[in-house]
């Protein structure tokens, strides 16, 4: 637990944001996408990718010293990104004969892309990012503080 | 009689350190968004190895035998950083991690510099005996 | 046989006291002077090595706040320059004892 805890965990949580970012846009850009991926001789659509926040675990000397009575408990490491996976809901069929991947009925599958949902995700990355880098300032401020002890 | 401890040569490591790692943060920084760059680092490591006093002699059998290196001029080491996800252009920057690193090591140094120069009062207070 | 001895009873309380009451032979008043330089000496000493060992933590990115660090190099720095001048003190009243014609 050096004296930059703090500042490594909003690290990573800036980190985890920007690529929660980064697959939002992805998704926004791809809202129209129908030739997504080959599968069978067939194109699909885009799917929805969405991420997976999971807290980085406490290293083994942070146990250790916790145990040995060296530290008073273990803070926690910060977030990571685990994996992005692909959103499994239904694609959106719309009726459209004249589109070239229109299927025998006429009817077009598109992204299960919700721009609505997207605009709400994005609101939250970027409060999300903010809020940590106002803690990353008031630990940095801390720090800056500490170092006029006794001037 | 050793006029500076090894607390000082310890902290001459840690300002060498710092001050290749701002280098290095500076040049990752310039170069985000540049295709197939990949982010350097700075080695903690052998920036403290002088500073441990590691001095292994190497056992010569045989007078032709070459002598270790010099560790004390160890200058800390430059490597290319492979815990950061890649970008579509090959470029694998992260750039809150160089800008949280900008700020760790802004405050290290400031440390570091304050704790060296309290070093040099002290000894200079002790030198000229409280006049 | 635990007797604690009387004189041995008396002599712990007489040392209690000599902190408090000025001492009675000027070789006692000697002796707690230096002991009392001595153990500010060491304090002096402990409190730099303590600084030291902090110091190095924090260089090497070790398990330490900054406070502590900070506020242990204060402490040292302060513990020596009270020091200092009380060496100084003592050594002008030294010399003040000396230029005294007899």
């Amino acid at each position: 637990m050096t004296i930059f805890h703090s500042i490594n965990n909003s690290a990573s949580a800036l980190t985890a944001q920007r690529l929660r970012m980064d697959v939002i846009s992805s998704n926004m850009s791809n809202v129209d996408s129908t030739r997504a991926k080959l599968v069978n001789g067939e194109w699909q659509p885009y799917r929805r990718k969405t991420v997976v926040l999971q807290p980085k675990e406490g290293s083994f000397s942070n146990f250790l010293n916790v145990a040995m009575n060296r530290q008073d408990g273990v803070a926690g490491n910060g977030v990571k990104v685990s994996r992005v996976v692909e959103d499994e809901t239904p694609f959106k069929l719309v009726f459209d004969p004249e589109h070239p991947d229109a299927d025998e009925n006429g009817y077009v599958e598109l992204p299960n892309v919700d721009p609505l949902r997207e605009m709400v995700d994005l609101i939250s990355a970027t409060r999300s990012y903010e809020a940590n880098v106002t803690v990353l300032n008031a630990s940095k401020g801390m720090l800056m503080k500490a170092l006029e002890i006794g001037k | 009689m050793k006029l500076f401890s090894n607390t000082i040569s310890t902290l001459e490591s840690a300002l060498n350190y710092s001050s290749t790692k701002q280098k290095v943060i500076s040049q990752n920084i310039s170069n985000v968004d540049t295709p197939n760059y990949k982010a350097k680092d700075v080695s903690f490591k052998t920036a403290f190895e002088s500073a441990l006093n590691t001095t292994i002699a190497a056992n010569k059998t045989d007078q032709r035998h070459y002598d270790f290196k010099g560790i004390s001029q160890r200058r800390p080491g430059i490597t290319i950083r492979k815990d950061t996800a890649y970008n579509h252009n090959g470029n694998n920057v992260d750039l809150d991690k160089e800008m949280s690193d900008l700020a760790t090591n802004q405050i290290y140094y400031n440390a570091v510099i304050e704790r060296i120069s309290g070093k040099f009062n002290t000894l200079q207070t002790v030198i000229r005996g409280g006049k | 046989m635990n007797k604690i001895s009387i004189p041995a009873a008396s002599q712990i309380f007489q040392s209690n006291n000599t902190k408090i009451m000025p001492s009675s032979t000027p070789y006692e008043a000697q002796k707690s002077f230096a002991s009392v330089l001595k153990n500010s000496i060491e304090k002096v000493n402990d409190a730099q090595f303590q600084s030291d060992q902090l110091t190095n933590k924090l260089a090497k990115g070790g398990n330490v706040d900054l406070h502590e660090v900070m506020i242990a190099s204060q402490k040292a720095s302060v513990t020596l320059q009270a020091t200092i001048e009380i060496r100084n003190k003592v050594i002008e009243a030294y010399q003040e004892v000396m230029r005294m014609q007899v």
